[in-house]
């Protein structure tokens, strides 16, 4: 039987929910005989594949333009959208940035700091551009499992790509693996 | 009682006639969320968390205010019951910052446990971005309104709990806020920063700045225990982890004050900069030394009982426990025959010949006197007590000096020399209580005697455990001249031993059992270094003479002993057998406080 096919993504985030995914620990191989991750930002093959994938993973907030186009490009290469982590649920701690605007958040954190001398707000044309508002994935494309956590636990999302391969979509993770923080 | 029939989720129960469905739900045992009601406040039906379906009724109703009817029948978690409380929280998680992940009150806070049970894992409306303010202005507790759900729980807490009415609302819808007065900072509003708004916020709007981020409520120990800080002994919770305490909570479940603390308690104990005495210490060559509790305890022992019984002096304070105070008095009053004793407070006369009343007959009292007492400052809680009192329509005489903080609430205010005018009102009341401390005059007292039975008399004694000093004849009148060796239990009291010390012989010999360092440690022969109230147990008279049990809840700073362990030690040391239980003592004491 053909492996299922898992591509993982990161957008405004900051690498924790991908490092809970590395924390599945040895039960990564177990979970190995039945997936094969085609691409992660943390190995060298970074973009979903052309031909698409059965189940996409994305962590991290919508916050830029480039967020937008890694979101949608994923969504259109998966068959099955989660996304995981506070920041890919709700817009998590990027979106505290909302409470100021983007503006504000930018001049405080580039030039305003009290150990800052001449700064500059980034605006080299290979970055995205910030959005107004920083959302949750749900906000621009349609996820089909939200879990939520900061990061989410290793068990949880164990449990819920064993869910998957077992033929079942979780659509509320148990208690026991369902954490807003 | 009626009790009427009804049905809930197809189980027949009956419940009193007069109960809301919440109720009839709970004493059957089924589990109804609730947001903005607390067991402790009136329900108001603000929140929706409780909608549940009522056979006959259009719609979803709220089960905290909706009253029972004979033959109701109601579903409590039917498929659009579910989806109405999922709704709302949908709602309540859109407005303002409900990011859990950076609150201090995550896990502990009932919007996130309500979004946990009803599997809110992503927003469905985009979040409300605007920015409410902060107000940090009170020493002790954060408000966030940002946090905030507009459950008026705090609202309901300051005006039906405290009477304090300093909470309210402005604005409205998406805007509503909760603020102080006319709308002023909180720390310069009429607040008593009592913290029971602090106590009752569900989520995290309200934040104590001391214990923020201290653990959440599981990584927690609460201790019940007693406030040892005036004499109403309010029931309270010392939450501790790891060996501090973190902060102090009211115990709804005590039966003097029922959840409500005051700034004295709650606060002001935990931001006690003094220094504490955390060992023995004996004179030696002029210089005071740490020595062993043995030591220490030896050379009191010998100066005590080389020392001729008229020439012994004893002074204590009143915030001490029932057991030290028994031991002293057993002790020194008993075994070495002194008389010289005397305490550092004074005590309320005894106004009437009946049994005093207790602090829950100011609740049903039409006409209150207060006399020669300013429970504001002393007694807190016993000043809600009073206000409470006045919401519910009765009358507040003050008969103090101007300055007496009841004094605005007041509809007349006599000097003690025209007590005859709110005696003469009193005589025309169905249920006059005189509330009277210290204050007080001889003349008064007299003239108050004349209202005998037809009035209820409760005394605000100034001391925490002034009863028991009384009770025990601790309080007998201290001549320093007389007094050659001086045993001073000052605990926690700050006392600086002026008007004493300077009239004692010279070559006195000073003990001070003391928790503190303090000017009159500079004049001690012996110090032993005692325990503070969250770290002893033993129990406490109030000043309505009712006998609590307080709790320890951390070990004690260095070598400090709990008062009367260092007593018993004593006695044991000067050969006397008295009993090292605590158990023992504590009955010994109230059998004596009958």
């Amino acid at each position: 039987m053909a492996k299922v096919t898992i591509a993982t993504d990161w957008l405004a985030a900051c690498a924790g929910c991908h490092m809970s995914l590395l924390d599945i620990d040895d039960r990564i191989v177990q979970l190995l005989e039945a997936v094969e991750f085609t691409s992660s930002p943390i190995t060298d093959l970074k973009h979903p594949p052309e031909e698409g994938v059965t189940v996409g993973i994305l962590s991290g907030a919508i916050s830029n333009t480039r967020n937008v186009e890694v979101a949608k490009q994923m969504r259109e290469r998966c068959q099955i959208l989660i996304a995981i982590g506070d920041c890919a649920t709700f817009g998590g701690v990027v979106a505290s940035r909302n409470m100021v605007g983007t503006e504000e958040a930018l001049k405080r954190a580039y030039i305003e700091t009290e150990s800052t001398v001449d700064g500059l707000i980034p605006d080299s044309p290979e970055l995205g551009k910030p959005l107004d508002r920083v959302t949750g994935v749900g906000d621009l494309v349609q996820v089909d499992l939200f879990i939520p956590g900061c990061p989410p636990r290793a068990d949880a999302l164990f449990y819920a790509l064993s869910e998957l391969l077992a033929g079942r979509t979780p659509v509320i993770l148990p208690p026991e693996h369902f954490v807003y923080d | 009682m009626a009790m009427v029939n009804l049905k809930i989720n197809d189980q027949k129960v009956s419940a009193p006639a007069g109960s809301t469905i919440l109720e009839a739900a709970r004493l059957a045992g089924v589990d109804i969320p609730t947001l903005c009601d607390h067991p402790a406040l009136t329900p108001i039906g603000a929140c929706r968390m409780c909608l549940v379906e009522v056979k006959g009724q259009r719609a979803l109703q709220p089960a905290c205010t909706f009253p029972i009817a004979e033959g109701m029948e109601v579903q409590t978690e039917s498929s659009k019951v579910k989806e109405a409380r999922k709704f709302v929280l949908e709602l309540l998680f859109s407005e303002r910052n409900h990011y859990c992940m950076y609150c201090e009150m995550t896990g502990d806070c009932e919007l996130q446990s309500l979004g946990y049970r009803y599997g809110i894992d992503h927003w469905v409306y985009p979040t409300y971005t605007k920015r409410f303010p902060v107000d940090a202005t009170r020493q002790y507790f954060i408000m966030d309104h940002n946090r905030c759900i507009v459950c008026r729980r705090c609202i309901r807490a300051c005006g039906e709990l405290v009477a304090n009415h300093t909470l309210g609302m402005r604005q409205r819808g998406a805007d509503s806020m909760i603020h102080a007065d006319m709308n002023v900072p909180f720390g310069e509003s009429s607040c008593v920063s009592c913290g029971t708004c602090l106590q009752v916020c569900p989520t995290g709007a309200l934040v104590d700045k001391r214990s923020a981020f201290m653990g959440r409520d599981v990584e927690t120990e609460h201790i019940k225990s007693v406030c040892s800080q005036c004499s109403i002994g309010c029931g309270m919770e010392i939450v501790t982890r790891a060996g501090n305490v973190l902060r102090v909570e009211g115990d709804w479940d005590a039966p003097v004050n029922a959840g409500v603390i005051c700034q004295v308690a709650r606060f002001d104990p935990l931001y006690d900069e003094r220094q504490r005495v955390a060992k023995p210490l004996l004179r030696k060559n002029g210089k005071l030394a740490e020595v062993g509790w043995d030591k220490a305890l030896q050379s009191v022992a010998e100066h005590m009982a080389g020392t001729d019984s008229r020439k012994l002096g004893v002074l204590t304070t009143s915030n001490a426990t029932n057991e030290a105070l028994y031991l002293l008095a057993k002790l020194f009053g008993k075994e070495l025959q002194a008389t010289n004793i005397g305490m550092l407070n004074g005590v309320a006369p005894k106004v009437s010949g009946n049994s005093e009343a207790s602090l829950a007959d100011i609740a049903q009292s039409d006409v209150i006197l207060v006399v020669g007492a300013d429970p504001v400052n002393d007694q807190p809680v016993a000043s809600f007590f009073v206000k409470r009192a006045i919401d519910k329509g009765a009358r507040l005489i003050v008969v103090d000096g101007e300055d007496n903080e009841l004094a605005p609430f007041a509809s007349l205010n006599l000097k003690m020399a025209d007590i005859n005018k709110a005696i003469e009102i009193a005589q025309r009341a169905d249920y006059p209580v005189v509330v009277y401390g210290i204050g007080v005059t001889k003349k008064a007292v007299k003239a108050l005697r004349e209202l005998g039975q037809k009035a209820k008399f409760v005394p605000l004694e100034p001391g925490v455990n002034t009863h028991a000093v009384a009770a025990f004849g601790l309080d007998n009148g201290f001549d320093p001249a007389a007094a050659q060796a001086l045993y001073v239990l000052v605990g926690e009291q700050d006392w600086d031993g002026k008007g004493v010390l300077e009239k004692m012989g010279k070559g006195a010999f000073l003990v001070v059992q003391a928790s503190y360092e303090s000017p009159l440690i500079e004049h001690a022969d012996v110090v032993l270094p005692m325990a503070i109230w969250s770290e002893r147990a033993g129990s406490l008279t109030n000043t309505e003479g009712r006998v609590q049990k307080a709790n320890k809840a951390v070990e004690p700073e260095g070598e400090a002993k709990p008062d009367w362990e260092i007593l018993s030690l004593l006695a044991n040391k000067m050969g006397k057998k008295f009993s090292t239980s605590l158990d023992e003592i504590s009955a010994l004491a109230a059998e004596r406080l009958k």
